[in-house]
Protein backbone atom coordinates (compact mmCIF):
# COMPACT_ATOMS: atom_id res chain seq x y z
CA UNK A 1 0.00 0.00 0.00
CA UNK A 2 1.26 3.41 -0.91
CA UNK A 3 1.64 5.55 2.18
CA UNK A 4 -0.83 8.39 2.40
CA UNK A 5 1.47 11.37 1.99
CA UNK A 6 -0.66 14.40 2.66
CA UNK A 7 1.58 16.97 1.01
CA UNK A 8 0.76 20.48 2.12
CA UNK A 9 0.28 21.89 -1.31
CA UNK A 10 -0.29 25.58 -1.80
CA UNK A 11 -1.66 24.93 -5.24
CA UNK A 12 -5.28 24.42 -6.14
CA UNK A 13 -6.97 21.19 -5.02
CA UNK A 14 -7.38 20.18 -8.67
CA UNK A 15 -4.07 18.34 -8.38
CA UNK A 16 -5.70 15.80 -6.09
CA UNK A 17 -5.85 12.38 -7.67
CA UNK A 18 -9.26 11.41 -6.35
CA UNK A 19 -12.66 13.00 -6.26
CA UNK A 20 -15.13 12.76 -3.41
CA UNK A 21 -18.72 12.50 -4.62
CA UNK A 22 -20.97 15.31 -3.37
CA UNK A 23 -23.08 14.56 -0.30
CA UNK A 24 -26.36 12.85 -1.15
CA UNK A 25 -29.36 15.15 -0.66
CA UNK A 26 -31.66 14.27 2.21
CA UNK A 27 -34.70 14.33 -0.02
CA UNK A 28 -34.12 13.50 -3.63
CA UNK A 29 -37.52 13.57 -5.28
CA UNK A 30 -35.94 13.11 -8.67
CA UNK A 31 -34.75 9.59 -7.88
CA UNK A 32 -38.24 8.60 -6.75
CA UNK A 33 -39.39 8.86 -10.34
CA UNK A 34 -36.74 6.59 -11.77
CA UNK A 35 -36.68 2.85 -12.15
CA UNK A 36 -33.13 2.34 -10.75
CA UNK A 37 -34.35 3.22 -7.25
CA UNK A 38 -37.08 0.61 -7.28
CA UNK A 39 -34.81 -1.93 -8.90
CA UNK A 40 -32.33 -1.30 -6.09
CA UNK A 41 -35.05 -1.81 -3.49
CA UNK A 42 -36.13 -5.06 -5.15
CA UNK A 43 -32.50 -6.18 -5.24
CA UNK A 44 -32.09 -5.46 -1.53
CA UNK A 45 -35.25 -7.42 -0.78
CA UNK A 46 -34.20 -10.47 -2.79
CA UNK A 47 -30.64 -10.37 -1.47
CA UNK A 48 -31.76 -10.23 2.15
CA UNK A 49 -34.27 -13.00 1.51
CA UNK A 50 -31.58 -15.28 0.12
CA UNK A 51 -29.17 -14.30 2.88
CA UNK A 52 -31.61 -15.29 5.62
CA UNK A 53 -32.81 -18.41 3.82
CA UNK A 54 -29.34 -19.91 3.32
CA UNK A 55 -27.91 -18.89 6.68
CA UNK A 56 -30.91 -19.87 8.82
CA UNK A 57 -31.24 -23.12 6.89
CA UNK A 58 -27.60 -23.81 7.71
CA UNK A 59 -28.22 -23.14 11.41
CA UNK A 60 -31.28 -25.41 11.55
CA UNK A 61 -29.57 -28.11 9.50
CA UNK A 62 -26.58 -28.09 11.80
CA UNK A 63 -28.74 -28.42 14.90
CA UNK A 64 -30.79 -31.21 13.34
CA UNK A 65 -27.71 -33.18 12.38
CA UNK A 66 -26.09 -32.90 15.81
CA UNK A 67 -29.21 -33.67 17.84
CA UNK A 68 -28.34 -36.99 19.45
CA UNK A 69 -31.94 -37.59 20.52
CA UNK A 70 -33.11 -37.47 16.91
CA UNK A 71 -30.60 -39.65 15.12
CA UNK A 72 -27.89 -37.03 14.86
CA UNK A 73 -24.26 -37.58 15.79
CA UNK A 74 -21.53 -35.54 17.38
CA UNK A 75 -19.75 -33.51 14.73
CA UNK A 76 -22.57 -34.44 12.40
CA UNK A 77 -23.21 -31.08 10.79
CA UNK A 78 -21.10 -28.34 9.29
CA UNK A 79 -20.19 -27.07 12.76
CA UNK A 80 -20.28 -23.58 14.19
CA UNK A 81 -17.46 -22.77 11.79
CA UNK A 82 -19.71 -23.73 8.91
CA UNK A 83 -22.45 -21.46 10.23
CA UNK A 84 -20.00 -18.56 10.36
CA UNK A 85 -18.96 -19.36 6.80
CA UNK A 86 -22.60 -19.42 5.72
CA UNK A 87 -23.16 -15.90 7.01
CA UNK A 88 -19.89 -14.44 5.78
CA UNK A 89 -19.90 -16.26 2.47
CA UNK A 90 -23.46 -15.30 1.64
CA UNK A 91 -22.69 -11.64 2.33
CA UNK A 92 -19.71 -11.90 -0.04
CA UNK A 93 -21.78 -13.49 -2.81
CA UNK A 94 -24.77 -11.17 -2.41
CA UNK A 95 -22.75 -7.96 -2.07
CA UNK A 96 -20.93 -9.04 -5.20
CA UNK A 97 -24.21 -9.59 -7.07
CA UNK A 98 -25.99 -6.42 -5.96
CA UNK A 99 -23.10 -3.97 -5.64
CA UNK A 100 -23.75 -2.39 -9.02
CA UNK A 101 -27.50 -2.30 -8.51
CA UNK A 102 -28.15 -1.09 -4.98
CA UNK A 103 -24.73 -0.78 -3.42
CA UNK A 104 -25.13 -4.18 -1.80
CA UNK A 105 -26.06 -3.18 1.74
CA UNK A 106 -28.22 -6.16 2.82
CA UNK A 107 -28.05 -4.74 6.33
CA UNK A 108 -29.92 -1.80 7.90
CA UNK A 109 -26.82 -0.95 9.95
CA UNK A 110 -24.76 -0.54 6.79
CA UNK A 111 -27.51 1.58 5.25
CA UNK A 112 -27.65 3.82 8.33
CA UNK A 113 -23.88 4.15 8.40
CA UNK A 114 -23.81 5.22 4.77
CA UNK A 115 -26.71 7.58 5.38
CA UNK A 116 -24.84 9.25 8.24
CA UNK A 117 -21.89 9.65 5.89
CA UNK A 118 -24.23 11.32 3.37
CA UNK A 119 -23.78 8.62 0.76
CA UNK A 120 -27.45 7.71 0.44
CA UNK A 121 -30.55 9.88 0.70
CA UNK A 122 -33.08 9.61 3.49
CA UNK A 123 -35.76 8.27 1.16
CA UNK A 124 -33.46 5.58 -0.13
CA UNK A 125 -32.39 4.73 3.41
CA UNK A 126 -35.94 4.21 4.59
CA UNK A 127 -36.93 2.17 1.55
CA UNK A 128 -33.83 -0.01 1.82
CA UNK A 129 -34.44 -0.76 5.50
CA UNK A 130 -38.07 -1.66 4.88
CA UNK A 131 -37.08 -3.91 1.97
CA UNK A 132 -34.35 -5.56 4.03
CA UNK A 133 -36.70 -6.30 6.93
CA UNK A 134 -39.38 -7.67 4.63
CA UNK A 135 -36.81 -9.79 2.81
CA UNK A 136 -35.56 -11.15 6.12
CA UNK A 137 -39.07 -12.09 7.20
CA UNK A 138 -39.69 -13.85 3.88
CA UNK A 139 -36.35 -15.67 4.03
CA UNK A 140 -37.04 -17.06 7.49
CA UNK A 141 -40.62 -17.74 6.44
CA UNK A 142 -39.33 -19.96 3.65
CA UNK A 143 -37.24 -21.97 6.09
CA UNK A 144 -40.18 -22.43 8.42
CA UNK A 145 -42.54 -23.28 5.56
CA UNK A 146 -40.25 -26.00 4.27
CA UNK A 147 -39.38 -27.66 7.57
CA UNK A 148 -41.75 -26.39 10.20
CA UNK A 149 -41.12 -28.94 12.94
CA UNK A 150 -37.34 -28.71 12.73
CA UNK A 151 -37.53 -24.93 12.61
CA UNK A 152 -39.55 -24.66 15.80
CA UNK A 153 -37.68 -27.40 17.64
CA UNK A 154 -34.23 -25.96 16.99
CA UNK A 155 -34.76 -22.35 17.95
CA UNK A 156 -35.65 -20.83 14.61
CA UNK A 157 -32.19 -19.36 14.15
CA UNK A 158 -33.28 -16.45 16.33
CA UNK A 159 -30.77 -14.17 18.01
CA UNK A 160 -30.91 -14.30 21.79
CA UNK A 161 -28.52 -13.48 24.57
CA UNK A 162 -26.91 -16.76 25.64
CA UNK A 163 -27.08 -17.90 29.26
CA UNK A 164 -24.26 -16.55 31.36
CA UNK A 165 -23.92 -13.25 29.50
CA UNK A 166 -25.45 -10.01 30.67
CA UNK A 167 -27.14 -7.45 28.46
CA UNK A 168 -24.16 -5.12 28.58
CA UNK A 169 -21.91 -7.82 27.20
CA UNK A 170 -24.36 -8.58 24.40
CA UNK A 171 -24.76 -4.93 23.56
CA UNK A 172 -21.01 -4.41 23.55
CA UNK A 173 -20.51 -7.40 21.27
CA UNK A 174 -23.08 -6.07 18.81
CA UNK A 175 -21.63 -2.55 18.86
CA UNK A 176 -18.06 -3.61 18.21
CA UNK A 177 -19.05 -6.33 15.75
CA UNK A 178 -21.05 -3.89 13.66
CA UNK A 179 -18.24 -1.35 13.88
CA UNK A 180 -15.90 -3.90 12.30
CA UNK A 181 -18.36 -4.58 9.49
CA UNK A 182 -19.35 -1.00 8.67
CA UNK A 183 -15.77 0.22 8.97
CA UNK A 184 -14.79 -2.45 6.42
CA UNK A 185 -17.61 -1.29 4.15
CA UNK A 186 -16.37 2.30 4.33
CA UNK A 187 -12.81 1.24 3.59
CA UNK A 188 -13.91 -0.92 0.68
CA UNK A 189 -15.86 1.92 -0.91
CA UNK A 190 -13.49 4.80 -0.17
CA UNK A 191 -13.01 6.86 -3.36
CA UNK A 192 -9.56 7.97 -2.22
CA UNK A 193 -8.48 4.36 -2.00
CA UNK A 194 -10.11 3.55 -5.32
CA UNK A 195 -7.98 6.12 -7.07
CA UNK A 196 -4.68 5.29 -5.41
CA UNK A 197 -4.60 1.52 -5.03
CA UNK A 198 -5.68 0.70 -8.56
CA UNK A 199 -8.68 -0.56 -6.72
CA UNK A 200 -10.53 -3.45 -8.32
CA UNK A 201 -14.14 -2.99 -7.23
CA UNK A 202 -14.93 -6.65 -7.70
CA UNK A 203 -12.72 -7.41 -4.71
CA UNK A 204 -14.56 -5.09 -2.33
CA UNK A 205 -17.16 -7.72 -1.37
CA UNK A 206 -14.48 -10.15 -0.25
CA UNK A 207 -13.22 -8.24 2.84
CA UNK A 208 -16.81 -7.34 3.67
CA UNK A 209 -17.76 -11.01 3.64
CA UNK A 210 -14.69 -11.87 5.67
CA UNK A 211 -15.53 -9.16 8.21
CA UNK A 212 -18.93 -10.80 8.73
CA UNK A 213 -17.27 -14.20 8.98
CA UNK A 214 -14.75 -12.96 11.57
CA UNK A 215 -17.36 -11.30 13.75
CA UNK A 216 -19.49 -14.45 13.68
CA UNK A 217 -16.53 -16.52 14.85
CA UNK A 218 -16.15 -14.17 17.80
CA UNK A 219 -19.71 -13.49 18.91
CA UNK A 220 -21.77 -16.58 18.04
CA UNK A 221 -21.29 -17.80 21.64
CA UNK A 222 -22.65 -14.52 23.03
CA UNK A 223 -25.68 -13.59 20.93
CA UNK A 224 -25.66 -15.92 17.98
CA UNK A 225 -24.32 -12.78 16.26
CA UNK A 226 -26.79 -10.25 14.98
CA UNK A 227 -24.82 -7.25 13.62
CA UNK A 228 -27.68 -7.07 11.12
CA UNK A 229 -30.99 -5.78 12.51
CA UNK A 230 -32.93 -7.21 9.57
CA UNK A 231 -31.51 -10.65 10.23
CA UNK A 232 -32.46 -10.50 13.91
CA UNK A 233 -35.86 -9.00 13.14
CA UNK A 234 -36.78 -11.56 10.49
CA UNK A 235 -35.90 -14.49 12.73
CA UNK A 236 -37.74 -12.96 15.70
CA UNK A 237 -40.90 -12.37 13.67
CA UNK A 238 -41.09 -15.90 12.30
CA UNK A 239 -39.95 -17.66 15.46
CA UNK A 240 -42.13 -15.38 17.58
CA UNK A 241 -40.71 -16.44 20.92
CA UNK A 242 -40.77 -14.31 24.04
CA UNK A 243 -37.06 -14.36 24.73
CA UNK A 244 -36.18 -13.43 21.17
CA UNK A 245 -38.43 -10.39 21.45
CA UNK A 246 -37.17 -9.48 24.92
CA UNK A 247 -33.63 -9.27 23.60
CA UNK A 248 -34.56 -7.74 20.25
CA UNK A 249 -33.64 -4.20 21.28
CA UNK A 250 -30.00 -5.24 21.64
CA UNK A 251 -29.93 -6.13 17.95
CA UNK A 252 -31.13 -2.71 16.83
CA UNK A 253 -29.46 -0.39 19.34
CA UNK A 254 -26.10 -2.14 19.19
CA UNK A 255 -25.71 -2.24 15.41
CA UNK A 256 -26.93 1.34 14.98
CA UNK A 257 -24.44 2.62 17.55
CA UNK A 258 -21.68 0.59 15.94
CA UNK A 259 -22.56 1.92 12.49
CA UNK A 260 -22.62 5.50 13.75
CA UNK A 261 -19.25 5.04 15.44
CA UNK A 262 -17.79 3.60 12.24
CA UNK A 263 -19.20 6.45 10.17
CA UNK A 264 -17.74 9.01 12.56
CA UNK A 265 -14.37 7.27 12.72
CA UNK A 266 -14.03 7.00 8.96
CA UNK A 267 -15.37 10.40 8.00
CA UNK A 268 -13.88 12.57 10.71
CA UNK A 269 -10.69 10.82 11.73
CA UNK A 270 -9.45 8.81 8.79
CA UNK A 271 -10.67 11.21 6.13
CA UNK A 272 -10.35 14.20 8.47
CA UNK A 273 -13.24 15.98 6.80
CA UNK A 274 -13.95 18.17 9.81
CA UNK A 275 -10.36 19.29 10.28
CA UNK A 276 -10.09 20.24 6.65
CA UNK A 277 -13.37 22.08 6.83
CA UNK A 278 -12.14 24.05 9.84
CA UNK A 279 -8.86 24.70 8.09
CA UNK A 280 -10.58 26.20 5.09
CA UNK A 281 -12.19 28.78 7.35
CA UNK A 282 -9.22 29.43 9.60
CA UNK A 283 -6.65 30.02 6.90
CA UNK A 284 -6.67 30.60 3.17
CA UNK A 285 -10.26 31.64 3.56
CA UNK A 286 -10.10 33.70 0.42
CA UNK A 287 -9.23 30.67 -1.68
CA UNK A 288 -12.34 28.82 -0.60
CA UNK A 289 -10.79 25.42 -0.87
CA UNK A 290 -13.53 22.85 -0.89
CA UNK A 291 -11.78 20.04 0.94
CA UNK B 1 -19.77 0.90 -4.64
CA UNK B 2 -20.64 3.43 -7.26
CA UNK B 3 -24.37 3.96 -7.35
CA UNK B 4 -25.96 2.88 -10.59
CA UNK B 5 -26.61 6.32 -12.06
CA UNK B 6 -28.38 5.61 -15.29
CA UNK B 7 -27.99 8.71 -17.42
CA UNK B 8 -30.65 8.73 -20.09
CA UNK B 9 -29.13 10.00 -23.32
CA UNK B 10 -31.17 12.35 -25.46
CA UNK B 11 -30.89 10.23 -28.54
CA UNK B 12 -29.71 6.76 -29.41
CA UNK B 13 -27.66 4.45 -27.24
CA UNK B 14 -24.24 5.57 -28.41
CA UNK B 15 -23.32 7.13 -25.06
CA UNK B 16 -23.83 3.90 -23.18
CA UNK B 17 -20.57 2.65 -21.76
CA UNK B 18 -21.29 -1.04 -22.27
CA UNK B 19 -22.53 -3.16 -25.09
CA UNK B 20 -24.88 -6.09 -24.73
CA UNK B 21 -23.96 -8.93 -27.06
CA UNK B 22 -26.72 -9.80 -29.53
CA UNK B 23 -28.95 -12.73 -28.58
CA UNK B 24 -27.42 -16.06 -29.57
CA UNK B 25 -29.23 -17.65 -32.50
CA UNK B 26 -31.24 -20.74 -31.68
CA UNK B 27 -29.52 -22.76 -34.37
CA UNK B 28 -26.07 -21.62 -35.40
CA UNK B 29 -24.88 -23.82 -38.21
CA UNK B 30 -21.59 -21.96 -38.51
CA UNK B 31 -20.38 -22.78 -35.01
CA UNK B 32 -20.93 -26.47 -35.63
CA UNK B 33 -18.12 -26.34 -38.18
CA UNK B 34 -15.54 -24.82 -35.86
CA UNK B 35 -13.04 -26.59 -33.64
CA UNK B 36 -13.60 -24.13 -30.79
CA UNK B 37 -17.12 -25.49 -30.42
CA UNK B 38 -15.97 -29.07 -29.94
CA UNK B 39 -13.09 -27.95 -27.76
CA UNK B 40 -15.65 -26.29 -25.50
CA UNK B 41 -17.69 -29.48 -25.30
CA UNK B 42 -14.58 -31.49 -24.44
CA UNK B 43 -13.67 -28.91 -21.79
CA UNK B 44 -17.11 -29.24 -20.19
CA UNK B 45 -16.75 -33.03 -20.18
CA UNK B 46 -13.34 -33.00 -18.53
CA UNK B 47 -14.31 -30.30 -16.03
CA UNK B 48 -17.41 -32.17 -14.92
CA UNK B 49 -15.44 -35.41 -14.71
CA UNK B 50 -12.88 -33.82 -12.39
CA UNK B 51 -15.59 -32.10 -10.39
CA UNK B 52 -17.42 -35.35 -9.67
CA UNK B 53 -14.25 -37.33 -9.03
CA UNK B 54 -12.88 -34.95 -6.40
CA UNK B 55 -16.19 -34.25 -4.71
CA UNK B 56 -17.57 -37.78 -4.54
CA UNK B 57 -14.17 -39.07 -3.44
CA UNK B 58 -14.27 -36.50 -0.62
CA UNK B 59 -17.73 -37.69 0.41
CA UNK B 60 -16.73 -41.36 0.46
CA UNK B 61 -13.48 -40.61 2.26
CA UNK B 62 -15.28 -38.66 4.94
CA UNK B 63 -17.76 -41.46 5.54
CA UNK B 64 -14.98 -44.06 5.78
CA UNK B 65 -13.04 -42.05 8.32
CA UNK B 66 -16.03 -41.33 10.52
CA UNK B 67 -17.44 -44.88 10.46
CA UNK B 68 -16.80 -46.13 14.00
CA UNK B 69 -17.73 -49.71 12.99
CA UNK B 70 -14.81 -49.90 10.57
CA UNK B 71 -11.98 -48.36 12.53
CA UNK B 72 -13.04 -44.77 12.01
CA UNK B 73 -13.60 -42.26 14.79
CA UNK B 74 -16.28 -39.75 15.67
CA UNK B 75 -15.38 -36.41 14.17
CA UNK B 76 -12.95 -38.13 11.84
CA UNK B 77 -12.52 -37.00 8.27
CA UNK B 78 -12.91 -33.55 6.79
CA UNK B 79 -16.46 -33.14 8.06
CA UNK B 80 -19.56 -31.89 6.28
CA UNK B 81 -17.88 -28.49 6.10
CA UNK B 82 -15.00 -30.06 4.20
CA UNK B 83 -17.42 -31.67 1.77
CA UNK B 84 -19.05 -28.31 1.13
CA UNK B 85 -15.61 -26.81 0.53
CA UNK B 86 -14.81 -29.60 -1.92
CA UNK B 87 -17.86 -28.77 -4.03
CA UNK B 88 -17.47 -25.01 -3.88
CA UNK B 89 -13.71 -25.04 -4.23
CA UNK B 90 -13.73 -27.35 -7.23
CA UNK B 91 -16.31 -25.20 -9.00
CA UNK B 92 -14.10 -22.17 -8.40
CA UNK B 93 -11.03 -23.91 -9.80
CA UNK B 94 -12.77 -25.47 -12.78
CA UNK B 95 -14.76 -22.37 -13.75
CA UNK B 96 -11.49 -20.46 -13.57
CA UNK B 97 -9.83 -22.99 -15.89
CA UNK B 98 -12.61 -23.31 -18.45
CA UNK B 99 -14.20 -19.84 -18.44
CA UNK B 100 -12.35 -18.73 -21.54
CA UNK B 101 -12.90 -22.01 -23.37
CA UNK B 102 -16.52 -22.95 -22.80
CA UNK B 103 -17.84 -20.34 -20.40
CA UNK B 104 -17.26 -22.69 -17.49
CA UNK B 105 -20.79 -23.98 -16.93
CA UNK B 106 -20.09 -27.47 -15.50
CA UNK B 107 -23.78 -27.61 -14.66
CA UNK B 108 -26.81 -28.27 -16.89
CA UNK B 109 -28.84 -25.79 -14.83
CA UNK B 110 -26.35 -23.02 -15.58
CA UNK B 111 -26.38 -23.96 -19.26
CA UNK B 112 -30.17 -23.93 -19.24
CA UNK B 113 -30.31 -20.54 -17.54
CA UNK B 114 -27.88 -19.03 -20.02
CA UNK B 115 -29.83 -20.58 -22.88
CA UNK B 116 -33.04 -18.95 -21.64
CA UNK B 117 -31.19 -15.64 -21.52
CA UNK B 118 -30.14 -16.19 -25.14
CA UNK B 119 -26.46 -16.38 -24.34
CA UNK B 120 -25.86 -19.83 -25.81
CA UNK B 121 -27.42 -21.51 -28.82
CA UNK B 122 -29.64 -24.57 -28.66
CA UNK B 123 -27.13 -27.06 -30.16
CA UNK B 124 -24.45 -25.76 -27.82
CA UNK B 125 -26.77 -26.05 -24.83
CA UNK B 126 -27.72 -29.61 -25.73
CA UNK B 127 -24.16 -30.75 -26.38
CA UNK B 128 -22.94 -29.11 -23.16
CA UNK B 129 -25.59 -30.91 -21.13
CA UNK B 130 -24.77 -34.25 -22.74
CA UNK B 131 -21.05 -33.70 -22.16
CA UNK B 132 -21.67 -32.72 -18.55
CA UNK B 133 -23.76 -35.81 -17.88
CA UNK B 134 -21.21 -38.10 -19.52
CA UNK B 135 -18.40 -36.41 -17.61
CA UNK B 136 -20.31 -36.89 -14.37
CA UNK B 137 -20.82 -40.60 -15.07
CA UNK B 138 -17.12 -41.04 -15.82
CA UNK B 139 -16.05 -39.06 -12.76
CA UNK B 140 -18.13 -41.15 -10.39
CA UNK B 141 -17.13 -44.25 -12.36
CA UNK B 142 -13.50 -43.51 -11.52
CA UNK B 143 -14.33 -43.34 -7.84
CA UNK B 144 -16.11 -46.67 -7.96
CA UNK B 145 -13.38 -48.27 -10.05
CA UNK B 146 -10.69 -47.27 -7.58
CA UNK B 147 -12.50 -48.24 -4.36
CA UNK B 148 -15.48 -50.36 -5.25
CA UNK B 149 -16.36 -51.80 -1.84
CA UNK B 150 -16.09 -48.51 0.02
CA UNK B 151 -18.06 -46.79 -2.71
CA UNK B 152 -21.00 -49.16 -2.47
CA UNK B 153 -20.97 -49.38 1.32
CA UNK B 154 -21.05 -45.64 1.89
CA UNK B 155 -23.86 -44.59 -0.39
CA UNK B 156 -21.98 -43.76 -3.55
CA UNK B 157 -22.25 -40.02 -2.98
CA UNK B 158 -25.72 -40.18 -4.49
CA UNK B 159 -28.31 -37.48 -3.89
CA UNK B 160 -31.51 -38.55 -2.23
CA UNK B 161 -34.01 -36.99 0.12
CA UNK B 162 -32.95 -37.38 3.75
CA UNK B 163 -35.29 -38.95 6.31
CA UNK B 164 -37.62 -36.46 7.91
CA UNK B 165 -37.95 -34.17 4.91
CA UNK B 166 -40.86 -34.07 2.50
CA UNK B 167 -40.59 -34.08 -1.26
CA UNK B 168 -41.77 -30.47 -1.38
CA UNK B 169 -39.02 -29.42 1.00
CA UNK B 170 -36.39 -31.09 -1.15
CA UNK B 171 -37.76 -29.57 -4.33
CA UNK B 172 -37.86 -26.09 -2.78
CA UNK B 173 -34.32 -26.46 -1.50
CA UNK B 174 -33.12 -27.36 -4.99
CA UNK B 175 -35.05 -24.51 -6.61
CA UNK B 176 -33.78 -21.80 -4.28
CA UNK B 177 -30.27 -23.23 -4.16
CA UNK B 178 -29.99 -23.24 -7.92
CA UNK B 179 -31.46 -19.73 -8.05
CA UNK B 180 -28.60 -18.51 -5.84
CA UNK B 181 -26.02 -20.19 -8.07
CA UNK B 182 -27.38 -19.13 -11.45
CA UNK B 183 -28.11 -15.61 -10.21
CA UNK B 184 -24.47 -15.34 -9.15
CA UNK B 185 -23.38 -16.62 -12.56
CA UNK B 186 -25.48 -13.97 -14.28
CA UNK B 187 -24.06 -11.24 -12.06
CA UNK B 188 -20.52 -12.42 -12.65
CA UNK B 189 -20.92 -12.40 -16.42
CA UNK B 190 -23.01 -9.24 -16.79
CA UNK B 191 -21.51 -7.11 -19.60
CA UNK B 192 -22.81 -3.95 -17.96
CA UNK B 193 -20.82 -4.76 -14.86
CA UNK B 194 -17.77 -5.68 -16.89
CA UNK B 195 -17.66 -2.24 -18.46
CA UNK B 196 -18.30 -0.20 -15.35
CA UNK B 197 -16.47 -1.92 -12.54
CA UNK B 198 -13.16 -2.38 -14.30
CA UNK B 199 -14.23 -5.95 -13.98
CA UNK B 200 -11.45 -8.50 -13.91
CA UNK B 201 -13.05 -11.53 -15.53
CA UNK B 202 -10.57 -13.89 -13.93
CA UNK B 203 -12.13 -13.13 -10.55
CA UNK B 204 -15.69 -14.03 -11.55
CA UNK B 205 -15.24 -17.70 -10.58
CA UNK B 206 -14.67 -16.82 -6.91
CA UNK B 207 -18.23 -15.74 -6.04
CA UNK B 208 -19.58 -18.59 -8.16
CA UNK B 209 -17.54 -21.08 -6.14
CA UNK B 210 -18.64 -19.40 -2.94
CA UNK B 211 -22.28 -19.58 -4.00
CA UNK B 212 -21.94 -23.34 -4.48
CA UNK B 213 -20.18 -23.62 -1.11
CA UNK B 214 -22.93 -21.64 0.64
CA UNK B 215 -25.77 -23.65 -0.84
CA UNK B 216 -24.06 -26.88 0.15
CA UNK B 217 -23.77 -25.70 3.75
CA UNK B 218 -27.49 -25.01 3.79
CA UNK B 219 -28.94 -28.01 1.96
CA UNK B 220 -26.61 -30.95 2.58
CA UNK B 221 -28.86 -32.06 5.47
CA UNK B 222 -31.90 -32.08 3.17
CA UNK B 223 -30.83 -33.61 -0.13
CA UNK B 224 -27.08 -33.90 0.02
CA UNK B 225 -27.33 -30.86 -2.27
CA UNK B 226 -27.80 -31.41 -5.96
CA UNK B 227 -28.25 -27.99 -7.63
CA UNK B 228 -26.42 -29.66 -10.50
CA UNK B 229 -28.43 -32.25 -12.46
CA UNK B 230 -25.26 -33.76 -13.97
CA UNK B 231 -23.83 -34.32 -10.51
CA UNK B 232 -26.99 -36.05 -9.33
CA UNK B 233 -27.32 -38.02 -12.56
CA UNK B 234 -23.75 -39.30 -12.57
CA UNK B 235 -23.97 -40.53 -9.00
CA UNK B 236 -27.37 -42.13 -9.57
CA UNK B 237 -26.17 -44.00 -12.65
CA UNK B 238 -23.09 -45.48 -11.01
CA UNK B 239 -24.66 -46.18 -7.63
CA UNK B 240 -27.82 -47.55 -9.27
CA UNK B 241 -30.10 -48.08 -6.27
CA UNK B 242 -33.84 -47.54 -6.19
CA UNK B 243 -33.99 -44.67 -3.70
CA UNK B 244 -31.70 -42.30 -5.61
CA UNK B 245 -33.64 -43.05 -8.77
CA UNK B 246 -36.99 -42.56 -7.02
CA UNK B 247 -35.94 -39.09 -5.89
CA UNK B 248 -34.03 -38.28 -9.04
CA UNK B 249 -36.72 -36.12 -10.65
CA UNK B 250 -36.25 -33.58 -7.86
CA UNK B 251 -32.70 -32.97 -9.04
CA UNK B 252 -33.73 -32.06 -12.58
CA UNK B 253 -37.04 -30.27 -12.04
CA UNK B 254 -35.79 -28.20 -9.10
CA UNK B 255 -32.57 -26.91 -10.66
CA UNK B 256 -34.21 -26.12 -13.98
CA UNK B 257 -36.99 -24.16 -12.30
CA UNK B 258 -34.45 -22.30 -10.18
CA UNK B 259 -32.35 -21.48 -13.24
CA UNK B 260 -35.41 -20.19 -15.11
CA UNK B 261 -36.39 -17.94 -12.21
CA UNK B 262 -32.84 -16.59 -11.98
CA UNK B 263 -32.79 -15.90 -15.71
CA UNK B 264 -36.09 -14.07 -15.49
CA UNK B 265 -35.06 -12.06 -12.43
CA UNK B 266 -31.78 -10.96 -13.92
CA UNK B 267 -33.00 -10.21 -17.41
CA UNK B 268 -36.34 -8.58 -16.67
CA UNK B 269 -35.97 -7.06 -13.21
CA UNK B 270 -32.34 -6.15 -12.78
CA UNK B 271 -31.55 -5.42 -16.40
CA UNK B 272 -35.10 -4.24 -17.06
CA UNK B 273 -35.16 -5.52 -20.62
CA UNK B 274 -38.94 -5.59 -20.56
CA UNK B 275 -39.35 -2.01 -19.40
CA UNK B 276 -36.87 -0.69 -21.92
CA UNK B 277 -38.52 -2.59 -24.74
CA UNK B 278 -41.89 -1.15 -23.80
CA UNK B 279 -40.40 2.30 -23.54
CA UNK B 280 -38.94 2.08 -27.01
CA UNK B 281 -42.37 1.39 -28.42
CA UNK B 282 -44.25 3.91 -26.33
CA UNK B 283 -42.15 6.93 -27.14
CA UNK B 284 -40.50 7.86 -30.40
CA UNK B 285 -37.50 9.16 -28.50
CA UNK B 286 -35.97 5.68 -28.26
CA UNK B 287 -34.97 6.09 -24.63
Amino acid sequence: MAKDLDVNESGPPAARDYKDPPPAPFFDMEELRKWPLYRAVIAEFVATLLFLYVSILTVIGYKAQTDATAGGVDCGGVGILGIAWAFGGMIFVLVYCTAGISGGHINPAVTVGLFLARKVSLVRTVLYIVAQCLGAICGCGFVKAFQSSYYTRYGGGANELADGYNKGTGLGAEIIGTFVLVYTVFSATDPKRNARDSHVPVLAPLPIGFAVFMVHLATIPITGTGINPARSFGAAVIYNNEKAWDDQWIFWVGPMIGAAAAAFYHQFILRAAAIKALGSFGSFGSFRSFA
